[in-house]
């Protein structure tokens, strides 16, 4: 009873929250059901609910095959790359842009580098292409000029864990510069003062002073993005590498792996289950590290 | 010997700032290569970047490109779908957004814990490729339509609850004031919330408007129909090396001249990002604001 009470002595707050409300249902719960599948041998004609129940097989296989060890270590292993370098380098940039003085030089280079943030991965993907494609591209052109070999950059896996990092921090040093920068803003500014009056140098204020009052914010971001470890970015990954199968072995993360067992292969059992998965995995992982971060800062940590 | 101490200290800090000067500028030009490279290269031949390869410096320019790319309708279907997703996707969800933060972020509202972890969990714990594609594709029913590409992004937690965060600043008097007038919550919240609330709307529109302009994820998978693919997608395709002339230049291609294959992309990207940098200029705040708050507060 309390509960009709509650809903009808606030219904226009609970009529404007409706449309939120069946949306978080309708798009985020529902497909909840297609985990099932995993346990499953889906076929179309049979449905959801239809499908034959197979227990664990289709773990059995994902798990059974080198497939599952290769994208979780992709997976792991690029995000570590990208989470280190992207946030290294981004406060470094923070760090030297907060010590530039001249205003306006400082706001036009932080235009520019945080620009990468708002093109889409298939812009990025061209842009890669006008470097690397391996018969016009700036770079083999410009090795050939110096009487350099041509590389096929297109076939040599190896280096593109390299390729997408360096891509990586390209695009979002300047967004997490600019989480940082906020960040280093709040401090005050008497601690530099009277640093300044004992004679510090700029160099040991940014050691001294800085670096450990934003120590938090930068250990916070650092495990939040550990906690996503398993959690690839595709539209990164595949606008880059799309169906390059020669560059599979070091860029195959879980994300594209399901995506194409889905729709290249259309085995939807299959896929679910790496999907299950990957959502156990990245549900532990998230809930305890933004469980430590929550400890380390309750005002930056998100939750 | 003091003096000494000094002048090497302040070499030392000369030579600090000037690291950090090139470092900056450094980083700066590196942003802004690869930009430089694509437009500049979109104005070259086809014959020069063929001779030379791409280059910062082309030798000979031409329009070619641009004319054979616009002539086609690929190009300007391809606008329309992803200016009508991203002008109805922003609006439908900035509406919905702000409506339900606005009732998280209500101190009248008994649920509104409940409500708030529904929608952390959606954070968490997600329903993944399978579930989410049958429901669209098979449930709903929407592949080949634009609804697929708005839809799905009507209500993301993370804006969200930065409106949560906004919205809990503003002071509760404004609710009981015009409470007392005899306003009910749905004007309260549509006559005045929504007008103090400028800046934070502003911002989240942004976030959202972008995230619409450049989306591929959803078209990939459920638009097959090359009329409905959004701009993104037509980068994806001339890349990837299907018939340029057929999927580009429709009915009025100009076959007297070879199809400038570099000149096409290029200038497919040079359009697809040309009003984000256009516009960059004047709405780079909003996003400096959005993701300070986002990050900071939460």
């Amino acid at each position: 009873m309390s509960f009709l009470r509650e809903i009808t002595k606030n219904k226009y707050l609970y009529l404007l929250a409706l449309p939120g409300l069946i949306f978080l249902i309708v798009f985020a719960y529902v497909p909840l059901t297609g985990h099932l599948i995993a346990f499953k041998k889906y076929r179309l004609a049979d449905g959801l609910w239809g499908s034959k129940f197979v227990g664990f097989d289709n773990f059995k296989f994902f798990f059974m095959s080198d497939d599952w060890y290769k994208v979780t270590f992709n997976t792991a292993f690029l995000n570590g790359l990208f989470l280190i370098f992207g946030l290294g380098i981004a406060l470094l940039l923070a760090l030297f842009l907060n010590e530039i003085r001249h205003a306006l030089f400082k706001r036009l280079a932080q235009s520019f580098i945080f620009m990468p943030y708002f093109i889409s991965w298939l812009v990025v993907s061209m842009m890669a292409f006008a470097f690397l494609n391996t018969t016009d591209g700036m770079v083999n052109r410009t090795l050939e000029a110096y009487g350099a070999e041509k590389i096929n950059w297109y076939l040599k896996s190896e280096v593109w864990p390299a390729i997408l990092t360096l891509i990586y921090v390209w695009k979002f040093a300047g967004y997490y510069s600019i989480i940082f920068l906020a960040a280093i803003t709040g401090i005050s500014g008497e601690y530099y003062e009277s640093a300044r009056i004992d004679g510090a140098t700029r160099f040991q204020q940014i050691i001294h002073i800085t670096i450990p009052l934003i120590r938090s914010v930068v250990i916070v971001l650092g495990l939040l993005g550990v906690g996503r470890i398993f959690y690839g970015d595709f539209g990164m990954i595949y606008g880059i590498v799309g169906d390059n199968s020669a560059l599979y072995s070091t860029t195959d993360v879980i994300d594209t792996y399901t995506y194409r067992a889905l729709r290249v292969l259309s085995d939807f059992s299959k896929s679910s289950a790496v999907v299950l998965y990957q959502s156990v995995m990245g549900l532990i992982t998230i809930v305890i590290f933004n469980q430590i971060a929550k400890k380390i800062d309750k005002d930056s940590s998100l939750f | 010997m003091s003096t000494r101490v000094k002048q090497d200290k302040s070499m030392l800090e000369k030579g600090f700032v000037i690291g950090i000067y090139l470092f900056v500028i450094l980083f700066a030009i590196l942003s802004v290569i690869p930009f430089w490279l694509v437009v500049i290269n979109s104005f070259a031949s086809e014959s020069t970047i063929k001779l030379h390869g791409m280059q910062l410096f082309p030798k000979e320019f031409s329009l070619f490109s641009y004319q054979y790319t616009m002539a086609g309708k690929q190009i300007m279907s391809s606008y329309l779908v992803t200016i009508i997703v991203t002008v109805a996707g922003t609006c439908l969800a900035v509406l919905i957004t702000s409506m339900y933060a606005y009732v998280l972020a209500h101190p009248k509202v008994k649920y509104r814990k409940i409500l708030s972890f529904m929608t952390y969990f959606t954070m968490v714990f997600g329903a993944g490729l399978v579930g989410f594609y049958i429901l669209i594709a098979s449930t709903l029913g929407l592949k080949d339509t634009l609804w697929a590409l708005i839809l799905p992004y009507m209500l993301n937690p993370f804006f969200a609850f930065i409106m949560v965060s906004f919205f809990r600043t503003l002071p509760y008097e404004i609710n009981e004031a015009a409470t007392i007038d005899g306003a009910n919550d749905l004007s309260i919240f549509f006559r005045i919330i929504i007008p103090i609330s400028k800046p934070v709307i502003a911002t989240v529109s942004l976030f959202y408007a972008l995230q619409y302009w450049n989306d591929f994820y959803l078209a990939l998978l459920f638009i097959d129909d090359h009329n409905l693919h959004p701009l993104q997608i037509m980068i994806r395709q001339i890349i990837s090396n299907v018939n340029i002339s057929s999927y580009v230049g429709g009915s009025q291609t100009n076959y007297s001249q070879a199809v400038p294959t570099y000149g096409v992309q290029l200038a497919t990207v040079c359009l697809t990002i040309g009003p984000i940098i256009f516009l960059y200029p004047f709405v780079q705040r909003f996003f400096v604001k959005g993701i300070t708050i986002g990050a900071l507060k939460g």
